[in-house]
């Protein structure tokens, strides 16, 4: 019974999100904005029901994340070694620690045409451009979580006569694997955001590539429904990103504390 | 380490990246068609500083991405405080927040050009809705965190629920605050550049673009650098602003 009532109630505290959507649909219905402007909600969920059983999208959004998770996973497997080897050894810290706080708040988009420049205008330039943007995060967080394992814990592996490769990926990497996990978090939209940015300046397909013509062309409604995919996509990724880390990280004590 | 040294190590460290770059081209390991040299894009930069067009997109794309960010933040922050406090703007605000969270809010641009046409009020607009929620977020979060410590001990001094807001929470969740306005700032110029990529007719990305697709290289990457140096030198900026508005704060202190 408790439980039925707490499910009523987190239903109705969407109600602001209801509003909106009625708010929407009256205003375009009540011909106060022209529908090239702002096409009616329901016109947009239906499209988008259509759109969804004739699968005009899959290969726009399949696309996006083919270069979205490839570029994320050059980052992460860059970013992890990089920034353990600058929690290991100073020197590696002195020579990169500077080049991070100058490319961090640096616009990674810029780049983007001198990207396209060595690496041409299709997949592989959007590719790393999507890595470059999260491997600072990535370098960031592996640094800072490596950082924060406890002497004792390195200490007694060493004393143990454990190999450098060993001590990384036995005991560094499992003991840093709740902040990584957070690292992780923060870089998910960072590469969307750069593959869509990427798609939408340079074309060649994909989500973003799609929301630029169907503007050119006019065509609004299209323009909401990939918008409104992109809002799904980035919604579901990051639920299954918290499914996944509490299954990950279900030996650890502070799994349940945080969220 | 002390500070000095420390700067000496940073620019070392640099210095040795631009000596490689170098290196590169000058044993002809890297084209010098495709990666012009440290000296050709330092001389181009040098060259592009002196014009007033150059100077005119700078700033122009400084002063979209500052405007918008200025705006954004004059937005949320209040939103974020009044979300903490009341019970009913939070249960308002709440759920939009969480459903357009996960908007990656570059993508609004094509739409934003449809509603307000190519120029500086889609490039303003676009970065204030990108850092509205970073800025939001934080702030909430830090007003409502405030430690039960100090609001017991106001309390216990008989200060009223006003003076608790502007006197208590508000410079107690200071620091969270610039922590958000700081991560907005790095938004604010990545969604800027993006807009004026996308469609524009003025701003260092457009500029940026158009030398990329004219196959003028040294001036590309010198643009490039200018927007790396002017991001930098706003982020150590608002940072050394940050330290300085807090000195008094023992959280801040101890974190930096």
């Amino acid at each position: 019974m408790v439980r039925i009532m707490t499910s009523v109630n987190s239903v109705a505290s969407l109600y602001p999100l209801v509003l909106l959507a009625m708010c929407w649909e009256l205003v375009a219905r009540s011909g106060l904005v022209p529908p090239i402007f702002l096409p009616a909600f329901s016109h947009v969920i239906a499209g988008l029901w259509e759109q969804f059983f004739s699968g005009d999208f899959t290969w726009p959004v399949l696309t996006s994340l083919y270069r979205a998770a490839i570029g994320f996973a050059i980052a992460m497997i860059v970013g992890v070694v990089v920034g353990f080897a600058m929690a290991r050894w100073t020197v590696v810290n002195l020579l990169f620690e500077p080049l991070i706080a100058a490319g961090f708040p640096a616009p990674k988009i810029a780049l983007l045409p001198i990207f396209i420049l060595w690496f041409g205008i299709d997949n592989v330039s959007k590719i790393l451009l999507v890595a470059f943007v999260c491997v600072f995060p990535f370098i960031v967080a592996a640094h800072g979580s490596a950082m924060m394992v406890s002497r004792a814990q390195i200490w007694a592996a060493e004393a143990m006569n454990t190999s450098h490769l060993a001590l990384f990926w036995n005991v560094i990497f499992p003991a840093s694997l709740p902040s990584l996990m957070s690292g992780i978090r923060v870089a998910i939209p960072h590469a969307l955001v750069a593959t869509f940015a990427a798609e939408m300046i340079a074309g060649g397909g994909g989500l973003g590539g799609e929301l630029v013509y169907a503007q050119r062309f006019f065509e609004t409604t299209k323009v909401f429904e990939i918008l409104l995919i992109m809002l799904m996509l980035g919604y579901v990724m990051d639920v299954a990103f918290l499914r996944l880390r509490s299954h990950v990280l279900r030996w650890h004590d502070q799994n349940d504390v945080t969220e | 380490m002390t500070r000095g040294l420390k700067t000496v190590g940073y620019l070392a460290s640099l210095g040795l990246a631009v000596a490689i770059w170098d290196g590169l081209i000058r044993c002809g390991l890297a084209n010098a068609d495709l990666l012009p040299g440290p000296g050709a894009v330092f001389k181009s930069l040098v060259e592009q500083a002196t014009t007033a067009e150059f100077r005119a997109d700078l700033w122009e794309t400084l002063f979209r991405s500052v405007l918008g960010l200025v705006i954004g933040a004059a937005v949320a922050v209040p939103l974020g405080v009044v979300m903490a406090l009341s019970p009913a703007a939070r249960g308002f605000f709440e759920p939009l927040v969480k459903a357009s969270y996960s908007l990656p809010k570059i993508s609004l641009i094509p739409l934003l050009i449809l509603w307000f046409g190519i120029g500086t009020t889609t490039n303003v607009i676009a970065v204030v809705l990108s850092t509205l929620l970073p800025v939001l977020v934080y702030t909430y979060h830090g007003v409502e965190s405030v430690p039960k410590v100090l609001l017991w001990s106001a309390n216990a001094m008989g200060t009223g629920p006003r003076e608790m807001v502007w006197r208590v929470r508000i410079p107690a969740a200071l620091p969270s605050i610039l922590i958000g306005i700081r991560v907005g700032l790095g938004l604010s110029f990545v969604i800027a550049i993006a807009a004026e990529m996308i469609a524009s007719n003025r701003g260092i990305g457009k500029l940026i673009f158009v030398y990329g697709e004219s196959g003028a290289y040294a001036p590309m990457f010198a643009a490039v650098t200018a927007v790396v140096i002017a991001a930098a030198t706003i982020d150590i900026a608002f940072l050394r602003m940050s330290d300085y508005v807090l000195r008094w704060s023992d959280s801040h202190a101890v974190k930096r």
